[in-house]
């Protein structure tokens, strides 16, 4: 009995990001497209940021890239490009750990800052000059101020959910 | 510069390449994979959109599957706001039906004391008979607007009787034949109703001008135009025993009577519209007031004037109890102004007692200073009182003057 539960913690431990991430792609919570003016921001890219940046592997590569692809289907914008920017924040992510020696939540959050700069810089470019997109740069600023913003308090809330998880392993 | 660049390309290259124990590809190689899907999906490739198909459709199902606790979450939260709102519905539904039932009543008490007025003034008719017909031939006559109905002499129809259209005045009987009767509408030029104008009661005398339109006659126009009521109502008068009084015939519109120079009575029904009628004759009831009689309507007017009362008396009660309830809202404030008040003096007496205390406390101890030998007891004095006790300090305060000494 107290193996199973082992077992079942475990595999919480490991695998809850990746059923957050994808419940909350397939249910369109990302609060991307809330009809909430002046209010949305991308939950996808705080997840999958934290867990590559604090787990060894992260939610797991192929989990994001399909997600990617499932986020893709459901928004309708051009198969790949979500996936390429969730890894890409992947890659990121790894390589801020890689080259830190001593974690700081206040670097990560610029670090943060920076990347999903970038990958807004690159989706929009892609969707504009090659799709033809129209998009509404002032509800991109507040998404990603509000996306920017938001990753203190989930990265606590990540952070409160491992110690509960891998007090209850230890 | 040379490790660090080192330290930038290693990271760079583990960030890419490294692979854990439970990953299948790399970043790297899923990144390509991204961009292959990316490019391909710009050239219509039947590969790529067959994938692009199954992708759809494992989405979609997975969606589906993945939103039924989110939706039966919504049902559920849409459920209870909707108990809450039928709740809230029902409290102003019981609250609108008590109202409306005192204004029933209301009416009621209104309706019944018309009729015994009615009575009294030898104007209150009640049903004869009542046939109902259908309408065979509408005559478009330019001269007559007249219908002929598939009811005669045979079902008891005769001259005279009103035809109705629902609860609407639509004309008389003018002909009776065996099987069938013509009936003169009032829209004819020919047909003349006594109207009563209300609620302004003007009386006046209509007749036909078009098929929807009546005009009144021998009527001053200043009558109606001084009014301000927007609308205004043509009933019948009852005036001539023609017809009986009080049946809608239609309505006035006062800005239509300043622009016009006829007054035109716009009527209810669409009388080219007409398939079954109502065909009534109405007798007096007799009004000869017997004892029997005498003793109902006392009786009624009893029961009326007792509703009114207990009417009033409601209405009364009602407003006390609102005025109490402000009372008593005002005694709960000032009840709990005077507990802090009381609370408030209660501490003050605490400490001014307090301070008493003390002050008698240093009167003693400066009388003890003063008269402490004449009534500390001592070898010399045996007679007097020890230290601590009550008769030491009542002889301290009353200066040591005691008899004992």
């Amino acid at each position: 009995m107290v193996n199973a539960n082992r077992k079942t913690e475990s595999f919480i431990y490991r695998y809850a990001p990746a059923i957050i991430l994808f419940i909350s792609i397939l249910n369109e919570i990302n609060f991307n497209n809330y009809e909430i003016k002046y209010f949305s921001f991308n939950f996808a890219y705080i997840l999958i940021f934290y867990y590559s940046l604090k787990r060894d592997g992260g939610i797991g590569y192929v989990f994001v890239f399909i997600s990617g692809l499932f986020n893709d289907v459901i928004n309708g914008t051009p198969m790949g490009m979500t996936s390429l920017c969730y890894l890409l924040l992947c890659a990121a992510a790894v390589y801020l750990r890689n080259i830190t020696l001593r974690p700081n939540l206040f670097k990560d959050w610029i670090f943060f800052l920076i990347t999903i700069l970038f990958l807004n810089f690159i989706t929009f470019t892609y969707l504009i000059l090659f799709f033809n997109y129209e998009t509404n740069y002032f509800d991109q600023i507040i998404n990603i101020s509000f996306t920017f913003l938001l990753y203190l308090i989930f990265s606590n809330l990540f952070k409160l959910f491992d110690n509960i998880i891998l007090t209850r392993l230890n | 510069m040379e490790p660090s660049r080192d330290d930038f390309v290693i990271a760079i290259r583990s960030a890419f390449l490294k692979k854990d124990n439970q990953q299948i590809f790399s970043l790297l190689s899923l990144i390509l994979f991204s961009i292959i899907f990316l490019v391909l999906g710009n050239f219509n490739l039947k590969v790529i959109n067959f994938n692009r198909t199954i992708i759809k459709e494992v989405v979609y199902i997975s969606s589906y599957i993945a939103s039924v606790p989110e939706n039966i979450i919504k049902k559920s939260f849409n459920k209870i706001s909707n108990h809450f709102e039928y709740y809230d519905d029902y409290q102003n539904i019981k609250y609108e039906v008590e109202e409306l039932k005192n204004k029933d009543l209301l009416k009621e008490i209104i309706k019944y004391e018309n009729i015994e007025l009615k009575k009294l003034i030898d104007d209150y008719f009640i049903e004869d008979s009542q046939a109902y017909a259908k309408v065979l031939i509408d005559r478009e006559s330019p001269f007559l607007r007249s219908i002929i109905i598939n009811k005669g002499s045979k079902n008891g129809i005769k001259i005279g009787m009103i035809v109705y259209d629902d609860i609407y005045l639509i004309g008389k009987v003018v002909e009776v034949n065996f099987l069938t009767s013509r009936i003169l509408l009032i829209s004819d030029i020919n047909s003349k109703v006594p109207v009563s104008i209300q609620p302004l009661n003007i009386q006046a005398i209509m007749s036909g001008l078009d098929k929807q339109k009546g005009k009144l006659q021998y009527i001053k126009r200043e009558k109606l135009i001084n009014n301000n009521s927007k609308e205004l109502t043509v009933v019948t008068s009852g005036s001539g025993g023609m017809f009986k009084s009080g049946i809608p015939v239609g309505k006035i519109n006062s800005t239509d009577t300043l622009e016009n120079d006829q007054i035109i009575v716009n009527f209810y029904r669409n009388f080219s519209q007409l398939k079954y009628v109502k065909v009534l004759s109405h007798i007096k009831k007799d009004t000869n007031i017997d004892q029997s009689n005498k003793n109902f309507f006392e009786k009624n007017n009893d029961q009326l004037l007792k509703l009114s009362n207990e009417i009033e008396v409601n209405k009364i009660l009602k407003q006390q109890k609102f005025i109490d309830d402000k009372i008593r809202a005002k005694l709960e404030i000032e009840n709990t102004k005077l507990r802090k008040d009381f609370i408030n003096i209660e501490e003050k007496l605490k400490k001014i007692n307090q301070s008493l205390d003390r002050n008698k406390n240093i009167k003693f101890l400066e009388l003890n200073l003063l008269y402490g030998p004449k009534c500390r007891k001592s070898f010399l004095r045996p007679n007097l009182y020890k230290i601590n006790t009550v008769e030491y300090r009542n002889c301290i305060l009353k200066k040591g003057l005691i008899g004992k000494i």
